[in-house]
């Protein structure tokens, strides 16, 4: 048995007539590091409450260590929570926050004393140690939350969006933290974010939910390579994947503007004879336009005209018309065009995703 | 979840909720059973249901109808007397370039006096050589009996109530004047506006709805003046100053004849409850503007 | 920003307030001055601006207060007074804000009914139902007694709202953070509500003070022995007693004021405060 299991787990909301989570499935392991991720909306900190038990079960069972939680109170259910707003206690100095869950177990002060200093210590606080937290920046105060959090020496850890109030730099910095607490503490962790480089950067596995459904549940490269639908390849990655309406027909996708693409035969076999309208994916860093590759590939190269540059600095991304639709090249910081210039460029045949229209499953990573 | 919900819930609001039922509840309901009664505390075992008799009672009730004419007296002469006097010295503390915490203060003072005190006071200074008539003396005017005549006396607890109580609904005053935008007075600079067309277009405008209920709180409150009188009059000479709440506590609590004190009660409470509609009815609108006057913040 | 002219306008507003403000605290400058004075020397000094002008601190300076404190029981009405205040304040905030924070957080059955109907109380005028709350405690027993006069004090539904208003908008997720503290419902109440909120709690004690000391009509039915006044029935037997001087009414009624500046003097931001929130209650 996992450490954490979901059964057909639900949640719907009175006076709604949709489920806000739908049939969760899910089973997390002892010390795993799972981040939630999905657009606003999709169940995610939903399904995070529910583990934390104050949003109630509506259907379905949920166990943590083997027992069954649906009726189990929050705070015995071996949990610590680390909130979006840190959620500290606005009269209470930082070292009051962190030890009040303690205090209120009954433990000796001593003890409180040293569990508070290890955590203080352990996330650099010791300066602040008598501050409240009007008087902390946003940084130290997601600390603070941390410490508390950690202090109880909980099982799991449920983060709801705990960088989501940071600015972009402190947001990275505290990425690596959060990891680094996690490998040397060995908590079980359930991060629930929006933000899916957060996701990919942190986890060791990655669920990932639209309308209440899990759409896929995997380590993150998995996810980025073998995405089971459009949804998931469009959400994972940074600029997203590239969408074309295309028709494939005897081996040949014929875009909307007229350009066509002869197939390869590896890519043909995974699509198994499937014919007509659908969506063509294909990532930005997979459209190569270096002198090898175009070489090896002259029988399908394609052109097109620069309409817009982002310069990031160790690398560009290109943007230009193509297939009746506006597409994303990256290239190497080598790869210097400016916009207006004609560009020639190749697919590389091994990593393109075919999408049915309708549902937008993927072909290719169909068994 | 739900049934944990309701038990944490009574046992949050149950303790506010049983003091309510025994002193809010149960006296309102009694005092509505016992003003269809002959109810008379002192001998409760000869109470008979009498219907609307007592209704036609206190309406024919010389001492009753005077000391409504009173209390009506009492506040066509306090109201505006209160609320001009609050506005106008809102709207100077407001402008005025220094000073303001000060004033704030000084007109506050009376407020916080009990009525017990300034009714104890203002005795001493409407005595006949008191000091206000001999202030008046120096202006050659010649000695006023003040709350020792009935033309008087009246007017006179008015004024008093008046000073005391101007300074709370100043502060009201104040916050609203505050509260207004003042992108909009920058606006209307902006549209050459002259100093008294910004206060007619939009400083009166703004603090309407405020007028409306400093006006009604402050009727409503001059309907239910009791202590004054009691103090510095005990309700004469000649029963001027004898104001309806007056007659109710007598009624009740001197005479004991608790069936009619309580349909005075009743009358007395529909009176206020009316006065509230009208309150409610004259700043309904009031809502909308406020999100109107957000959004324009917003912007 | 000011033109001249408007300066110049403010200017004279100051002055003209300044003139005001003290012909508006006459009547108080008056009592504080003259309780300092025998009664020969208040009426010889009517006549000039020495009316308003406290005599030299000499020998028999606080003579009309050493005699009021010595000869009647007023310091202990005061006493009374102030510890029945305090009473009323714990339980008024522990009663009217549980009732308050279960209207604002917890979703208990009919609760959108009984904040409507808390909200139609505030409308009763609560002179009319005193004669019955004077029926209810003799009818208890607790005629002239503490309890009797405290019970019926407690639950204010202005109180009540004012603190729902304000319990409203504590963040809920700071409620859940403390539930996986190992902290109950009651103890967040007190531990963490209450801290949370101490304006509201000291704008409700003082008004509830303010309330207590200023309340002349409930004592003056429910205490008859003279043991238990309060100091505004204290003020109004001795003041209504044929020996008693002017001066030494002034002076009783200058130590029964004393409290509520130092009171208003230290909270006048919590006053203002809840003032200014009965208006934009309904403005």
């Amino acid at each position: 048995m996992s450490y954490i299991e979901f059964k057909n787990v639900c949640k719907k909301y009175p006076g709604s007539d949709k489920n806000t989570v739908e049939n969760l499935n899910l089973n997390i392991e002892e010390k795993e590091f799972i981040a939630f991720v999905g657009p606003s909306g999709c169940g995610k900190s939903t399904t995070l409450r529910m583990m934390a038990g104050f949003e109630e079960i509506t259907g379905g069972e949920l166990y943590i260590g083997g027992k069954k939680m649906n009726d189990v109170a929050p705070r015995d259910r071996g949990i610590a929570m680390v909130f979006q707003n840190y959620a500290l206690y606005p009269h209470m100095t930082v070292e009051k926050n962190i030890g009040y869950g303690l205090k209120n177990m009954k433990m000796p002060a001593d003890k409180i004393k040293e569990k508070v200093d290890w955590a203080i210590k352990l996330l650099g606080l010791e300066e602040y140690r008598y501050r409240k937290p009007k008087n902390l920046s946003g940084g130290q105060r997601q600390r603070v939350a941390l410490g508390r959090a950690i202090v109880k020496n909980q099982k799991v850890f449920l983060m709801d969006e705990p960088l989501s109030n940071l600015d972009a730099k402190l947001r990275v910095s505290m990425r690596t933290e959060i990891s680094k607490l996690h490998r040397q503490l060995g908590a079980t962790t359930i991060y629930v974010t929006h933000d899916q480089v957060e996701a990919m950067t942190m986890a060791d596995r990655i669920v990932i939910m639209k309308d209440g459904v899990v759409q896929q549940v995997g380590r993150p490269m998995e996810l980025y390579d073998h995405p089971v639908n459009q949804f998931v390849a469009g959400f994972i990655g940074s600029p997203q994947m590239n969408f074309f309406d295309v028709t494939v027909e005897n081996g040949i996708v014929k875009f909307q503007d007229g350009n066509t693409l002869k197939l390869s035969e590896g890519t043909l076999k995974k699509l198994g004879g499937r014919q007509g309208e659908m969506i063509m994916g294909i990532r930005g860093e997979d459209l190569k336009m270096d002198e090898q590759n175009l070489e090896l590939r002259k029988e399908n190269k394609q052109s097109a005209v620069i309409t817009d540059t982002e310069v990031m600095g160790n690398e560009n991304n290109l943007y230009f018309e193509f297939g009746g639709t506006q597409a994303v090249a990256r290239v190497s910081k080598y790869e210097i065009s400016q916009i207006g210039d004609k560009i020639e460029f190749v697919f590389m045949p091994s990593k393109i995703h075919f999408f049915d229209k309708e549902t937008g499953v993927n072909y290719t990573e169909a068994e | 979840m739900k049934k944990k919900n309701s038990i944490m819930g009574m046992a949050f609001f149950g303790p506010a909720l049983v003091l309510m039922v025994i002193f809010l509840f149960l006296p309102m309901v009694l005092t509505f059973i016992f003003s269809f009664t002959d109810y008379f505390a002192l001998n409760p075992g000869l109470t008979h249901f009498v219907g609307l008799e007592n209704y036609f009672e206190i309406f024919q009730d010389e001492l009753f109808l005077k000391s409504f004419l009173n209390t009506v007296k009492f506040v066509i002469i306090i109201v505006p007397l209160q609320c001009g006097g609050a506005l106008l010295l809102a709207l100077a503390i407001n402008k005025a370039a220094h000073c303001k915490k000060y004033f704030k203060v000084a007109f506050f003072i009376p407020v916080v006096m009990s009525l017990a005190v300034v009714s104890t006071l203002w005795m001493q200074i409407y005595s006949p050589e008191g000091i206000l008539n001999t202030l008046l003396e120096h202006l050659g005017i010649s000695a006023q009996p003040f709350i020792y005549s009935s033309k008087q006396a009246l007017p006179s607890i008015a004024i008093m109530s008046a000073w005391q109580g101007m300074g709370y609904q100043m502060i009201i005053f104040l916050g609203g004047l505050q509260n207004i935008n003042p992108a909009l007075y920058e606006a209307a600079e902006m549209d050459h506006a002259s100093a008294w067309q910004k206060f007619k277009d939009i400083t009166l405008p703004e603090l309407k709805p405020l007028c409306v209920f400093v006006f009604i709180t402050v009727t409503i409150g001059a309907f239910r003046m009791l202590v004054q009188p009691m103090v510095m009059t005990g309700g004469g000479p000649d029963h001027s100053t004898y104001t309806m709440v007056y007659d109710i506590y007598e009624t009740g609590t001197v005479n004991w004849e608790m069936g009619l004190a309580s349909t005075m009660a009743v009358v007395f409470t529909v009176f206020v409850v009316i006065l509230t509609i009208i309150q409610n009815v004259l700043t309904k609108g009031k809502e909308e503007r406020k999100l109107v006057h957000k959004k324009a913040k917003a912007r | 920003m000011f033109t001249k002219k408007q300066k110049r306008v403010n200017w004279i507003l100051v002055v003209i307030l300044l003139v005001l403000s003290i012909f508006f605290l006459f009547p108080v400058i008056w009592m504080l001055a003259n309780s300092f004075k025998p009664d020969a020397a208040i009426t010889a000094d009517m006549n000039s601006i020495a009316a308003f002008i406290p005599p030299a601190p000499d020998g028999s300076f606080f003579d009309n207060y050493i005699s009021i404190i010595t000869n009647t029981s007023f310091l202990r009405y005061m006493g009374n007074t102030l510890l029945y205040a305090a009473i009323l304040i714990v339980l008024s905030v522990i009663i009217n804000g549980l009732a308050g924070y279960a209207l604002a957080k917890i979703k208990f059955p009919f609760r959108d009914q009984w904040l409507l109907i808390i909200m139609m109380l505030l409308i009763v005028p609560t002179e009319t139902v005193i004669t019955i709350h004077f029926l209810i405690i003799a009818k208890a027993g607790l005629l002239n007694t503490v309890v009797g006069y405290i019970l019926p004090m407690i639950v204010n539904p202005f109180n009540i709202f004012l603190f729902r208003q304000v319990f409203v908008s504590l963040p809920d997720d700071v409620y859940e953070a403390a539930q996986l503290d190992f902290c109950g419902p009651v103890k967040y109440f007190f531990t963490m509500v209450i801290p949370m909120s101490k304006t509201v709690v000291a704008t409700v004690s003082v008004f509830t003070f303010l309330n207590v000391w200023n309340d002349y009509l409930w004592p003056s039915l429910v205490f008859t022995s003279s043991d238990l006044l309060t100091a505004q029935i204290g003020l109004n037997s001795i003041t209504s007693n044929e020996n008693t001087t002017m001066g030494q009414t002034l002076a009783v009624i200058t130590l029964v004021t004393i409290p509520v500046i130092i009171i208003y003097s230290l909270f006048s931001k919590q006053i203002v405060e809840g003032v200014t929130s009965t208006g934009s209650k309904e403005g």
